[in-house]
């Protein structure tokens, strides 16, 4: 049982997309309930995962490996093989990204009752990103990392373009062709990696990089080879973040996308990036990535503080979010940047967290689309009155975004600037002015929705119990965290000392 | 016999493949892209059997396959045209500019 | 006893959490479970600081989280200063449940209402029992988030909402220095133990720059909380909230922390001069500019605001002049003596139904027990002997003194001076003469519930001077030196005419007022009529608000707006070049798709001799 256990729970999605397929597509009750049953599924083998997972161990956990694809080819130097296999396995990081996914996934479905429409292909497609973003966590070699990459891809394509909004075809395009031009980068890499190494486990590359420069040479890798390697992965993943400047397509799609696939997005799929930095750039390429360290602060700064200007005056809370999303992983590059432990840690608390929050979010403001059929910040006012539960979460929701302490917002960006603190002080002084612009664009746009004399909605009821469900679950994973931190950071440590032993403390 | 050097075997093979490829694809009439195709398979068989004559080891392993495209070039031919007399019952052309339906 | 000391603030966090549930209950009982478990939460803290009095301390801690080798710990700590605290915050925050009681009957949210309260006690109470930076950091924050909560209160009203917000981010900018400051520290000294930092400082572990600018990121948050200039202009704000919130937080306590924290980290500020005279001098600005405000305020809650502004700077000062028990002590009477004054204004506010002094007058006859009790406060808070103001007045002006600043000194005369003068020109104007306005009918003595507490706050407005006096024993400072702070020595008992010049101020400011606003010997306005543009300034606040509008609050949104632009059209066109360009590619691609067989096999010939000549000039496979 073990031995398979991970094939299941990345595959287990399509046990819902073979049910659905059995359901006529007008039975919108049980094709909704379906959906939600068939991403519980998962969450049940991924908390069977988390059982078989010891903790703090720091070798790979539950791996499989089977031969897959295998062909020969004639070098100068003679016939070389390259082996491509089935490789997957979890460690602390991506066990961490796998229950993120796998309880954001159940709490999107339930978000998704609000869909109005073609609800089967609807959860067909939403199954099978669920499958693709399983599978990105647990692949142990580029070349199932990447198919598991791509597929995210296409079902969010779909979903954005069909359910969206009223621009979102525009949104659903420019998403395709940055996350296209990011995994194109994403495709040469690798492929330049494999046919220098002639390996594509993820181990394996990481070893053939710490070797001595010496033995590096025979294999005809330069120093020059790494950075640009390393340059092109930042690049491919500074999309997926995003990064400034290549922030505008995901600005779009926080906009255009229904509330549930963005719950989805950006609590998970912009994780990505993340964690493709953190694996590609420093567990590959460590020494390369030290010395970009500098940079990449610099850019953490000015997502930051970017993202938190930009929030600052929008009308839409939708684009609020947005660009507070863009602000926040400002904070994860900041933690990367500094490379040292607290930085490691607060950046992945801070993918953790920034999930959990912005999927709390936008939870609730597709819970108020629905109910007032307008997001911009103007339609809004003394929501406290007639839904105080409601307009009570979600001024949680914006005090855990803008760091307060006892929510896991707090530890995240504790973390990340003790550790930027101590190897670039200046940077980070600069950077703290960005905990104050997040403080008044949350506040701003969480009083101006709450608070304030109460203006007329369409509807004006505070959240049904289906809806209490999403919003209580991930409010109290926030506060968890928050308060309890050490649950996580045990998880995370032997992966992350792994990394930081790469980048020399 | 032997007067004949290979390079001149080869060189009426590479002329020939030549004129066949120009008509293959310059030519407007079907037709003769189909001729010019044949001279293409022609040029190949006086490879193959220049080959089987001349190289390291002789033998008749390329007369014999050269035959074998022969054959395979009648059946081609056979097709081809038939092809072409289809189009030309339905359209009133033989002109291969006319025929871009894939495109449409 | 001690041992227990931790469930002092899980007891009102308790109440939080119970009274959460209960949110929609209409019975007003439900007070009594806020009422009761900060009285629990009181007697357990008079209890510790007993047994603090007797000499015992206790500090406890456990690992929260380990981040690398380092243990990032969490605990409690009972030393003299905190326990002193402990006892003022929880005695405050259980009669300002009492009072609330009474005040906020017929609320909709009444329990709501008493669930922030405890929310803020906990955060406040477990602020004060931190034994590192960053603990207290954290419920610095959350001390920080139940005054929004509760200026808040009334959501729908604009100004309380932009009240709330104005506090949360002017605190805030505090925060983040003090945010700065602790970060720094701990990679000085590799901890946020408060013990190490003293003991690194002691050691000279670090550079004085390095102290200097700690402590002065340390203070920024204190400024913060405090509201010191130039970040006190939430405060007067903040009066938006209910009026037992200003007496809880916004007078005796949250506002209280900045002095707290100051004197917590004393050791560190003592290390740096350069810190110390910041401080003194940051004070006693405040102390003047403050209070000159405060001398033309129309609103009743407003003026004791800027007082408390006023105040604050005192304690700073003191702090400032190397006078650590002259500033603790000052904290402590005048978390009695505002805290009565508050609620007693809570009382008026009640009965008649405005903020607005000119609305008001005649009540001494009507309000017979919150007249006499205001006038008490007002007493204390002019520094007229015998009441508690006086003592720890004359002990900051004496440390001030003594530690040679004789420039801030006089500044502080003159403060006190116009202390006496606004307290008792309220007093006069909205106690005695004749009733103006048309709220006078029906004006009624508050409650029972609200009259105790004023009556325990007004008791302890009169006696806690005598905690350190020179005359019947230095307590306090005896008590105080117990802690793990060493007080900084000599002698802080300046020239003997010092209480004199202070109590002189002190007659001089209620005199004035007598005669302008009792017996109306001078007239009201003379002053605004001979000096228009300053009173016009003063009584704008110095138009500071405005010109933060003015500058940074539109600097920012300008910034904003251009980063807008910026995004729209740089980057939004970046996107949209890429995408046309994309576009662009692929039209010239399906040009190449004509459909021509030919054309695509010219193409392929094309590519097949490219390949060729690549093979034959390289000589075989790429490598």
């Amino acid at each position: 049982m073990n031995a398979w256990l991970l094939s299941i729970l990345i595959f287990s999605p399509l046990l819902g997309v073979l049910v659905l397929m059995f359901v006529p597509s007008s039975d919108e009750k049980s094709i909704k309930w379906l959906g939600v049953l068939g991403t519980l599924f998962p969450l049940g083998i991924a908390l069977v995962v988390l059982s078989a997972f010891k903790m703090g161990g720091d070798e790979l956990q539950l791996t499989e490996k089977f031969s897959w694809i295998s062909y020969e080819v004639f070098q100068s130097k003679g016939q070389v093989s390259y082996p491509i296999f089935y490789e997957i396995g979890v460690n602390g990081l991506s066990m961490v990204l796998i229950l993120l996914t796998a309880v954001v996934s159940v709490l999107a479905a339930i978000a998704s009752f609000s869909i109005k429409q073609n609800w089967k292909s609807y959860f067909i497609l939403f199954f099978l990103l669920e499958m693709g973003m399983l599978g990105v966590f647990a692949a142990q070699n580029l070349f199932l990392f990447f198919i598991f990459f791509e597929i995210t891809l296409i079902p969010m394509f779909f979903l954005i373009g069909r359910w969206g909004y009223l621009e979102r075809e525009k949104a659903a395009y420019s998403f395709l062709i940055y996350n296209g031009v990011g995994s194109a980068i994403l495709l040469i890499v690798f492929v330049a990696l494999f046919m220098k190494t002639g390996t594509m486990n993820f181990q394996e590359l990481a070893y053939t990089f710490s070797l001595p420069q010496a033995e590096l040479n025979q294999l005809f890798i330069t120093k020059g080879f790494k950075m640009g390697m390393l340059i092109a992965l930042l690049v491919a993943f500074a999309v997926k973040l995003p990064v400034f400047p290549l922030h505008s397509w995901m600005v779009r799609v926080h906009v255009q996308a229904p509330p549930a696939i963005v719950m989805i997005h950006s609590g998970i799929l912009l994780k990505i990036g993340a964690y493709g930095v953190i694996v590609f750039g420093a567990g590959m390429f460590p020494d390369q990535f030290k010395s970009l360290a500098f940079v990449i602060g610099l850019f953490g700064v000015i997502n930051l503080l970017y993202g938190a200007f930009l929030a600052l005056t929008q009308t839409d809370v939708k684009r609020v979010l947005a660009y507070s999303s863009v602000s926040h992983m400002g904070i994860v590059l900041i933690g990367l940047a500094a490379g040292n432990t607290s930085g490691m840690t607060g950046a992945v608390f801070q993918v953790v967290s920034h999930g959990l929050i912005s999927a709390l979010l936008f939870f609730l403001i597709g819970a108020l689309y629905e109910r007032s059929g307008s997001s911009e910040l103007s339609a809004f006012g003394g929501v406290a009155k007639r839904m105080p539960i409601l307009a009570g979460v979600f001024l949680a929701g914006g005090l855990a975004s803008l760091g307060l302490p006892g929510m896991s917002g707090f530890i995240s960006e504790f973390m990340a600037f003790l550790g930027l603190f101590e190897k670039m002080p200046v940077l980070a002084a600069v950077g703290t002015l960005g905990l104050i612009l997040t403080a008044v664009y949350v506040l701003r746009a969480v009083l101006s929705i709450t608070f304030g004399a109460e203006k007329e909605m369409p509807e004006s009821r505070d959240l049904s119990s289906s809806e209490r469900v999403p919003a209580f679950v991930l409010l109290a994973a926030i506060l968890f965290i928050g308060i309890y931190p050490a649950w996580l950071n045990d998880m995370l440590r032997p992966t992350l000392d792994a990394i930081l032993l790469g980048l020399g403390g | 016999m032997s007067a004949v050097p290979l390079p001149a075997y080869l060189m009426l093979a590479l002329i020939l493949f030549c004129i066949g490829l120009f008509g293959a694809l310059t030519k407007r009439n079907a037709v003769i892209v189909l001729i010019s195709i044949e001279l293409m398979l022609n040029a190949v068989n006086i490879n193959l059997v220049a080959f089987a004559k001349y190289s390291l080891n002789p033998g008749l392993t390329g007369q014999i396959f050269s035959l074998f495209t022969i054959t395979v070039a009648a059946a081609e031919a056979a097709v081809g045209l038939a092809i072409l007399i289809a189009l030309y019952r339905n359209r009133k052309t033989v002109n291969v500019d006319e025929m871009d339906t894939m495109k449409r | 006893m001690l041992q227990m000391s931790w469930l002092i603030p899980l007891f009102p966090l308790l109440s939080f959490i119970l009274l959460l549930l209960f949110r929609k209950s209409k019975s007003e009982s439900t007070a009594w479970i806020g009422v009761l478990l900060t009285g629990i939460s009181l007697v357990m803290s008079i209890g510790v600081f007993l047994a603090v009095w007797q000499g015992e301390g206790i500090k406890t801690e456990g690992t929260w989280f380990q981040m690398g080798e380092r243990a990032i710990t969490m605990g409690f700590e009972v030393n003299p200063l905190n326990a002193l605290m402990l006892v003022i915050v929880s005695l405050v925050s259980f009669l300002v449940h009492l009072y609330s009681k009474g005040y906020m009957h017929g609320d909709d949210r009444f329990p709501v209402f008493f669930a922030y309260l405890g929310l803020f006690s906990f955060a406040m109470l477990g602020l004060v029992l931190s034994p590192n930076l960053l603990q207290l950091y954290m419920f610095w924050e959350l001390v920080g988030l139940g005054s929004f909560l509760l200026i808040g209160f009334y959501y729908f009203k604009p100004e309380a909402k932009a009240a709330a917000k104005k506090a949360f981010v002017m605190t805030r900018i505090g925060d983040v220095g003090l945010f700065i400051g602790m970060v720094l520290l701990f990679w000085q000294v590799g901890s946020f133990e408060y013990d190490e930092i003293f003991a690194s400082v002691k050691n000279g572990d670090l550079s004085s720059g390095m102290l200097t600018l700690t402590a002065l990121c340390i203070f920024v948050g204190a400024v913060g909380k405090s509201g010191q200039l130039p970040l006190h202009t939430w405060l007067p704000d903040a009066m938006e909230g209910p009026t037992p919130v200003s007496a809880l937080i916004h007078a005796a306590t949250m506002v209280a922390a900045g002095v707290y924290l100051v004197a917590a980290m004393y050791p560190l500020f003592q290390a740096s001069e350069a810190a110390l005279t910041v401080v003194a001098v940051v004070g006693g600005l405040t102390a003047i500019f403050a209070a000159s405000i405060g001398l033309m305020q129309k609103d009743i809650k407003r003026v004791l605001a800027y007082s408390t502004v006023s105040q604050l700077g005192y304690m700073m000062l003191a702090l400032g002049a190397s006078g650590y028990v002259a500033g603790i002590f000052h904290l402590t009477t005048h978390a009695f003596f505002k805290a009565l004054l508050f609620l007693a204004a809570g009382s008026v506010i009640h009965a008649v139904h405005t903020q607005n002094i000119e609305e008001m007058g005649g009540l001494w006859k009507k309000l017979r027990i919150t007249g006499p009790l205001f006038l008490i406060g007002a007493l204390a808070i002019s520094g007229v002997p015998l009441l508690s103001g006086f003592f720890s007045k004359d002990e900051i002006l004496a440390s001030t003194y003594a530690d040679g600043k004789y420039g801030l000194f006089w500044l502080a005369v003159i403060a006190a001076f116009m202390t006496a003068f606004y307290m008792f020109r309220l007093f006069f104007i909205v106690f005695t003469g004749e009733a103006r306005g048309e709220t006078e009918k029906g004006v009624h003595e508050s409650p029972g519930v609200m009259t105790f507490p004023m009556i325990v706050l007004g008791v302890l407005a009169v006696v806690a001077g005598y905690l350190n006096t020179t005359w019947f024993g230095t307590f306090l400072s005896d008590y105080l030196a117990q802690g793990a702070v060493e007080l900084p020595h000599g002698d802080h008992h300046g020239p003997a005419w010092i209480p004199l010049v202070a109590t002189l101020a002190a007659a001089l400011g209620i005199a004035l007022a007598y005669l302008i606003y009792q017996r109306g010997t001078l007239s009201r306005d003379w002053i605004t009529r001979s000096l228009p543009s300053l009173s016009d300034v003063i009584y704008n606040k110095w138009y500071i608000d405005e010109g933060y509008d003015q500058t940074v609050v539109k600097g920012t949104r300008g910034l904003s707006k251009l980063g807008v632009l910026f995004d729209r059209y740089i980057v939004d066109g970046l996107v949209t070049a890429v995408t046309t360009g994309v576009q662009r590619l692929g039209r010239v691609g399906s040009r190449v798709q004509n459909g021509q067989v030919q054309s695509y096999g010219t193409a392929a010939i094309f590519g097949i001799v490219i390949l060729l000549l690549i093979v034959a000039l390289t000589g075989g496979y790429f490598s």
